[in-house]
């Protein structure tokens, strides 16, 4: 049920604005939830020149989360963090960068994927609309609670002496690095890519590709239930929330995205960003593919004053 | 950057062992042994006007249970010509619904250890790389190239599907498996196997530090006195050696810049080729990211299932 205290405006630019509150009760929620973080090193994929854990921590609904830790052999004092936020995906796994030699990596899942996935489990398409109808029933909105547990959980854990914070996320992962950022000012800078336009109507004029286009499969199914998914899709506001993000943020898009972030969002975040560096590629979903992975590897560096190469 | 001189003169070290063939024949026969079970149920939420979305799932080796997206033009009876899609490492199987409106069917596999696919065998990601890689008959991809030859036969149990005009496609692991897939089933007519994944092990494992191929160097790093044993088993599951075997046409795409999976063991699998072959390179282009590739494995495919439907009307 879209519920009386929603009251749905649309903007002259296309944002989906509201009055519920769900930043106040996802951070009173999270106050009252102990993190009851434990951290294990894991020898078989720890490197030569980095430790590897396993971080296990709580969130909000009574949810276990599982991230990965690396932290280099050789820190000594503060080390810069770079904490990758989750792709919309089952799989959110250790990768590689090369940052992994100079900074400390925090990838961090959220409820229903692999490994923090012990009272639910997202599916894939699935996980975008499953309950959608109503703002008290959305999984996905769990996903924005556990991106702020996951920096409580680096800040907690004491491996590892933190320096510069910076965050880093494609799609889903963009979308709540963004979130992340506007809401906690230690961080320091934000790398997204693609993010999803979710409380944005963008999201719901998309093409048939996936993820976005889950949404439409939902409408499509449903016609009848078009304002209660405006309705919950409004408790995000990407665009509102940006000129709380005080760090710069570096952008991508593909210009002929239809699946993940279309063009149209990504200028207008880009716009409300107090600092922002947007990047538009001739790509579609995979947006600027390896020339931005290098220009972003490069971005990073700078901006945790540490260097990118091996 | 590779240049294609690199590619050339890349010499892997992967030989084929003699009983390459007698060992898969004893897989595809145990396959053939076990009930295929094959089931669809409609996804209505998924389908639209162009394709009819279904459910579908069969039973592979040691009786697993496999789950596939399977897509079927909404317009015309069939039979349809079809497209076998293999699955990335760690990426979850699509709905390939833009077929729909091309005539064509499509099976989606989720092999063993993807979600839908993981009630019996779950070793996770990072995990399925080295997952029972001791010996061959217990390495996980023994299981995992069954899967998606079992695809084969569920989509030939299928009446609306057309026996002579079965394709295969996939990236990075699924470049891989439609490697193996192709290599193992003369019912495949045709192939694009985008950045594939699992060719020339020794080489890949050394040449790069990202994951998945780093899990081999983790596991010699828990158990140094095994590497031997480890590169023995990965011999029967290389893709350089199914390529050997593979004789319909098939299209190798390497991203030069790929980071995942060295361009040059890419191009040691399309050397092997034994059948019509083309080569897509990709300059500037990472690991499943080059800009054009999609437009060209669609329309590839497009071309040799129009071709294929004239071969048969001859015939």
């Amino acid at each position: 049920m879209a519920g009386a205290a929603h009251s749905r405006l649309e903007s002259r630019v296309g944002r989906i604005m509201t009055t519920s509150g769900f930043w106040d009760r996802t951070e009173a929620q999270l106050a009252e939830t102990p993190l009851d973080l434990s951290i294990e090193r894991d020898s078989f994929y720890s490197q030569p020149e980095w430790d590897v854990y396993q971080v296990n921590y709580n969130t909000t609904g009574g949810h276990r989360l599982y991230a990965w830790l690396s932290v280099p052999k050789d820190a000594n004092g503060p080390v810069p963090a770079l904490v990758r936020l989750p792709d919309y995906a089952s799989v959110h796994d250790i990768i590689y960068t090369s940052l992994r030699h100079n900074a400390a990596v925090l990838n961090v899942t959220h409820r229903g994927q692999r490994n923090s996935d012990g009272d639910y489990r997202a599916s894939y398409p699935g996980l975008l609309t499953d309950g959608i109808a109503s703002g008290e029933s959305w999984a996905l909105l769990g996903a924005y609670s556990d991106a702020l547990r996951g920096l409580d959980a680096l800040l907690a854990q004491d491996r590892v002496e933190i320096g510069k914070v910076a965050l880093w996320g494609a799609g889903l992962g963009g979308s709540l690095a963004l979130a992340l950022a506007s809401r906690r000012s230690i961080v320091d800078a934000v790398a997204a890519d693609t993010p999803l336009p979710l409380g944005h109507t963008t999201a719901l004029d998309s093409g048939p590709g996936y993820p976005l286009g889950e949404i439409g499969d939902f409408l499509r199914y449903h016609p009848g239930l078009r304002s209660e998914v405006e309705a919950t899709l409004g408790l995000l506001d990407p665009v509102g929330d940006a000129v709380n993000v005080n760090c710069p943020v570096l952008l991508s898009a593909g210009r002929f995205d239809r699946s993940l972030c279309p063009v149209a969002f990504a200028e207008e975040l880009a716009e409300a960003l107090p600092n922002c560096d947007l990047r538009l590629y001739d790509g579609a979903a995979e947006g600027g593919g390896h020339i931005h992975a290098v220009a972003r590897t490069a971005w990073l560096a700078d901006r945790l004053e540490i260097s990118a190469s091996v | 950057m590779a240049t294609k001189a690199d590619l050339e003169a890349f010499v892997t070290s992967v030989t084929c062992p003699d009983d390459f063939d007698d060992f898969w024949g004893g897989v595809l026969a145990q396959l053939a042994s076990e009930p295929l079970e094959a089931g669809v149920s409609h996804d209505p939420m998924r389908s639209n006007d162009d394709v009819t979305v279904y459910h579908a799932t069969y039973r592979s080796l040691d009786g697993l249970e496999i789950f596939g997206w399977y897509s079927v033009p909404a317009a015309g009876e069939g039979p349809f010509p079809a497209i076998l899609v293999l699955p990335g490492y760690k990426s979850e199987p699509a709905v390939r619904r833009d077929w729909g409106r091309r005539g064509v069917a499509v099976l989606s596999v989720a092999v063993r250890g993807k979600l839908p696919s993981s009630a019996e065998f779950n070793p996770g990601y990072p995990g399925l790389l080295t997952a029972g890689i001791e010996s061959r008959d217990t390495y996980s991809y023994r299981g995992v190239i069954s899967d998606c030859s079992r695809g084969v036969d569920f989509l030939l149990s299928r009446p609306e599907v057309d026996p002579q005009r079965i394709f295969c496609c996939g990236s990075s692991q699924g470049g891989g498996l439609t490697l193996a897939t192709a290599g193992l089933r003369p019912e495949i007519r045709g192939g694009v196997s985008g950045y594939p994944f699992l060719c020339a092990y020794p080489e890949s494992r050394q040449m790069l530090r990202s994951y998945p191929y780093d899990e081999l160097s983790c596991y010699l790093r828990a158990y140094p006195d095994r590497e031997q044993q480890m590169l023995e088993t990965l011999r029967y599951f290389d893709g350089v050696n199914f390529a050997t075997r593979i004789e319909c046409p098939m299209v190798v795409g390497i991203a030069m810049e790929d980071e995942v999976c060295p361009p040059e063991t890419s191009y040691a699998a399309y050397d092997r080729l034994a059948g019509e072959r083309e080569l897509w390179l990709f300059p500037e282009s990472g690991h499943g990211n080059a800009h054009d590739y999609p437009r060209q494995e669609t329309e590839w495919l497009e071309r040799r299932i129009a071709a294929s439907k004239a071969e048969w009307a001859v015939s």
